[in-house]
C-alpha cells in the first residue's frame, strides 16, 4: 500500500509542474492554432535566467520567478511579433511554416545558451534542495511540494485573468472564433502577441520551479517540448482545463509505469497513453465531457 | 555567364592548390593522430578532462623531442556523444586528414561505432575509455583497449564484498545505455557466483527527474546493498532522493561512471558521503608519475582530474611510444608496434593481450574509493589504501537526520 501511495504522491507532485508546462503550450495552440515546438527551449532559457540570478546574485530560485516570468513574457512577445506574425500575414505560405519557424527558434535558443554557458551541467544548490518531510511512511520532497503549490496559484491566477479581465476575455474570444472576434473589435494581432508571451511566461515559471529539483544544460528543452505536446493532445488541443488533467494524468501514469512496469519504460508509458488518446479520444479528456453532454 | 564560369574555375583551382600545399607542408614536420572525444553534448564534461590530459601529455612529449624528431600532432574531433557523428568525424579523419592512427573513444556506444569504421579501414585504434565488452570481443584485430572492460569494473568491489560487507541481497540500478547495461549484467553475474541474491535489476532512462517510484520499490525489498551504474547527474539525483526517502541499505555502491567526480559531491551534498564506488585509478597509486600527473594537471588547469584524465594521459604516452617504435607510419607497422607495447604509464602497466574472449585488451586492476568527509579516498585493496574503509555506516546520522 505504501508503495502505491508513494508512487501516486510522486506522480501528482511532478504532474503539477507538467500542468504548467502544458498549459502554456495549450494556450498558444488554442489561440493561434499552431504547435509551439520551441516550448521546452523557452523553459530552458528561463532556467538559465534563474541559474544566473541565484549563482551570481544569490537570489532564491523562487524569487527569481519575478524576473524570469516577465523576461520570458517579453521574449515570447518579441518572437511572436517579429518572427511568427510576419509569416501569418503572407497568404502563399502554409500555416505549417509557423510550426517550422518555432523549431528553428528552439534550435537557435539552445545553441545561444550553449555558446554562453557551454554544455556543462549546472545546478543551483539551495539549503532546502534535499529536504523532505514524512507523513506516515510517505516521503514528501519539500521543493516539489512548494512547486506544486506555486503551480496551483499560478494556474488560478491565469484562470482569473482569462475570466475577469478584458484582455483575458479577448483571448478566449479569439480562441473560440478568430474571425468573429476580429469582427467584434478584438485586435487579434495584439492578442496573439500577448498569448505567446503568456504561454512563455507560464513555461518559464515551470522552469524556475524545476531548478531546485533538477539540473540544466542546453539540450534540456527537447524532452520537455515533447512532454508538453503529449499533455496538450491528452487534454484536448487548445484546452487549458484539459491541459491540467493532461499534466496530472501524464505525471501519475509515468510514476505508476516506473513502479509497476519498469523505470526504463517510464517514457514509453507516456507515449502509449499519447497513442491511445489519439486513437480513441481524438478530442482529448475534454472530449469525454462533450461526449457525455451529447 | 561565361565570365562567371571562368571565375569559378579559377577560384576552385586556387583553393585546391592551397589545400594541397598546406597539407603536404604540414605532413613533412609532424605525425598526425586523430582523437575522437565528446567535447559538446551530455558527456562533454568527461570529454574535456580527457582532452586537457591529452594536451598536457602532448606538450610534454613534443618538448622532449616528439616522435624521433618529428612533432606529434593530435587532431581532436568532437563526436558530440552520438554514434553517427562519431562515425562521420572518424571517416573524415581517416580519408581527409590521413591520420596514421586513432585514439580517444569515450562513450561505449560511440566507441563501438567508431571501432567498426576503423576495423573496415584497417586503421589502428587505441581506445582509452569506451568500455563495453563487445568492443574487444567482436574479433576486431585493429582495435586495442587500454582501460579494463565494463565487466571487470567491479572486480575490486567483488573482493571487498567478500571480505567485509558480506551481503545477502542486492538491488541493481543502471542507465539504459551500452555501458550501463553491460556493467549491470556483469555485476549480476558476479552476484550469482558469490551467492548474493539479486532482488531487482532495473534500467532507467538517463535524465529522469524523479527516481522515487523505483527507490520506493527498493525500500520495500530492503536489499543489503544498492549497486548503481549511473552518470554524474543521475548519480547525484539517485543519492539525493535515497536520502530523502531514508533508504538505508548496508552500502551504496557506484559501479564507476559518475560517482567519482568532484561534481558528484558538489551536487549530492550530504547525500554523497560514505558512498563507495569502483574506480580504475587514483593519484595515490604507486605508479611512476601518477601523483606528478595529478599535480601538474591541477596546477595547469586549476581544476580536479580523475581516472578518465589519467586514461587519456597514459594513452597519449602509449601512442607516442608506439609511433617511436614503429618501423614506418604505415598501418601494419603501427599495428605491429601496438601489439609489442610494454610500457609503464601513470595508469599502470600497458600490455595488450588476448584473454577470455577479448582481443588486444590491456589488463588493469580496479580499485574501490569512498567519499569520506567530502574527499575521495582510496579504501580497497588494502595495500593501496589511503584511509580505512568506513563500515558499517549509520546513514541517518551521516545524512544529518
Amino acid at each position: 500500500m505504501d508503495v502505491l501511495i508513494q508512487t501516486l504522491v510522486a506522480g501528482v507532485l511532478i504532474g503539477g509542474i507538467y500542468c504548467l508546462i502544458g498549459i502554456g503550450m495549450s494556450l498558444i495552440m488554442g489561440v493561434m492554432g499552431i504547435i509551439n515546438l520551441a516550448h521546452g527551449q523557452l523553459m530552458m532559457v528561463a532556467m538559465y535566467i534563474t541559474f544566473v540570478l541565484s549563482s551570481y546574485m544569490h537570489v532564491d530560485p523562487y524569487f527569481s520567478l519575478i524576473v524570469a516570468m516577465p523576461a520570458l513574457f517579453l521574449l515570447g512577445c518579441f518572437l511572436q511579433k517579429y518572427l511568427l506574425n510576419p509569416l501569418m500575414k503572407i497568404d502563399s505560405i502554409l500555416p505549417e511554416n509557423q510550426v517550422l519557424m518555432t523549431v528553428g527558434i528552439g534550435m537557435v535558443l539552445a545553441e545561444i545558451c550553449r555558446f554562453i554557458f557551454t554544455s556543462d551541467y549546472k545546478t543551483v544548490q539551495t539549503s532546502y534542495g534535499g529536504e523532505a518531510f514524512f507523513i506516515g511512511n510517505i516521503s514528501f520532497n519539500l521543493p516539489m511540494c512548494i512547486a506544486f503549490i506555486f503551480a496551483i496559484v499560478i494556474t488560478l491566477a491565469l484562470f482569473w485573468f482569462l475570466a475577469k479581465t478584458d484582455t483575458g476575455r479577448s483571448i478566449r474570444a479569439t480562441a473560440q472564433d478568430k474571425e468573429a472576434a476580429t469582427l467584434m473589435g478584438v485586435n487579434s494581432t495584439r492578442i496573439t502577441i500577448i498569448t505567446f508571451g503568456l504561454g512563455s511566461a507560464l513555461v518559464a515559471s515551470a522552469g524556475s520551479l524545476l531548478i531546485p529539483i533538477f539540473y540544466l544544460f542546453p539540450d534540456i528543452g527537447g524532452p520537455f517540448t515533447l512532454k508538453a505536446f503529449v499533455i496538450c493532445i491528452l487534454g484536448g488541443l487548445g484546452s487549458t482545463v484539459g491541459a491540467i488533467f493532461g499534466g496530472l494524468t501524464l505525471g501519475i501514469a509515468e510514476s505508476l509505469g516506473a513502479t509497476y512496469v519498469g523505470m526504463g519504460y517510464k517514457e514509453m508509458v507516456g507515449f502509449v497513453i499519447f497513442v491511445i488518446a489519439l486513437v480513441f479520444l481524438p478530442g482529448g479528456l475534454v472530449g469525454i465531457k462533450r461526449l457525455i453532454k451529447s | 555567364m561565361r565570365v562567371l564560369k571562368i571565375l569559378m574555375v579559377f577560384l576552385l583551382s586556387v583553393t585546391l592548390c592551397f589545400t594541397f600545399g598546406m597539407s603536404s607542408s604540414m605532413a613533412a614536420g609532424s605525425v598526425k593522430v586523430g582523437i575522437v572525444l565528446p567535447l559538446t553534448g551530455a558527456q562533454a564534461k568527461f570529454g574535456e578532462v580527457e582532452k586537457l590530459s591529452f594536451d598536457l601529455a602532448l606538450e610534454e612529449i613534443n618538448a622532449a623531442g616528439g616522435i624521433n624528431g618529428k612533432k606529434l600532432e593530435l587532431l581532436i574531433e568532437d563526436d558530440t556523444g552520438r554514434p553517427e557523428v562519431g562515425r562521420s568525424v572518424v571517416e573524415k579523419l581517416i580519408t581527409k586528414d590521413k591520420v596514421v592512427m586513432l585514439g580517444g573513444g569515450y562513450s561505449s556506444s560511440v566507441t563501438y561505432a567508431v571501432a567498426g569504421v576503423c576495423q573496415q579501414n584497417a586503421m589502428p585504434f587505441l581506445v582509452n575509455t569506451g568500455s563495453a565488452d563487445k568492443i574487444t570481443t567482436s574479433g576486431w584485430d585493429w582495435i586495442y583497449r587500454l582501460n579494463p572492460p565494463a565487466s571487470h569494473y567491479a572486480d575490486a568491489v567483488e573482493s571487498l564484498l567478500v571480505a567485509t560487507i558480506k551481503p545477502k541481497s542486492v538491488a541493481i540500478l543502471h542507465e539504459n545505455s551500452l555501458f550501463g547495461t553491460s556493467g549491470a549484467k556483469a555485476f549480476e553475474k558476479t552476484c550469482n557466483n558469490l551467492g548474493i541474491k539479486v532482488l531487482l535489476k532495473q534500467g532507467y532512462e538517463h535524465g529522469g527527474i524523479d527516481y522515487r517510484p523505483v527507490l520506493t520499490q527498493i525500500k520495500r525489498l530492503n536489499p543489503d546493498i544498492i549497486y548503481m551504474v549511473s552518470y554524474i547527474m543521475d548519480a547525484s539525483l539517485l543519492m539525493k532522493q535515497s536520502r530523502e526517502m531514508k533508504l538505508t541499505p548496508k552500502m551504496f555502491i557506484g559501479g564507476a561512471g559518475g560517482f567519482t567526480l568532484p561534481e558528484f559531491v558538489e551536487n549530492a551534498g550530504k547525500a554523497s558521503d560514505k558512498v563507495i564506488s569502483a574506480t580504475l585509478w587514483h593519484q595515490v597509486l604507486p605508479f611512476p608519475g601518477a601523483m606528478d600527473y595529478y599535480n601538474k594537471f591541477v596546477a595547469k588547469y586549476n581544476r580536479d582530474t580523475e581516472y578518465h584524465g589519467a586514461e587519456a594521459y597514459a594513452a597519449c604516452y602509449v601512442i607516442a611510444d608506439v609511433l617511436k617504435r614503429a618501423k614506418s607510419f604505415g598501418n601494419t607497422d603501427i599495428k605491429k608496434a601496438l601489439s609489442e607495447t610494454d610500457l609503464m604509464t601513470v595508469f599502470g602497466q600497458v600490455k595488450f593481450g588476448t584473454w577470455g574472449k577479448m582481443i588486444n585488451q590491456n589488463k588493469a586492476d580496479t580499485y574501490v574509493v569512498q567519499w569520506i568527509d567530502g574527499k575521495l579516498e582510496m579504501v580497497w585493496p588494502e595495500k593501496a589504501s589511503t584511509k580505512k574503509f568506513e563500515y558499517p555506516v549509520d546513514w541517518l546520522k551521516v545524512w544529518g537526520y
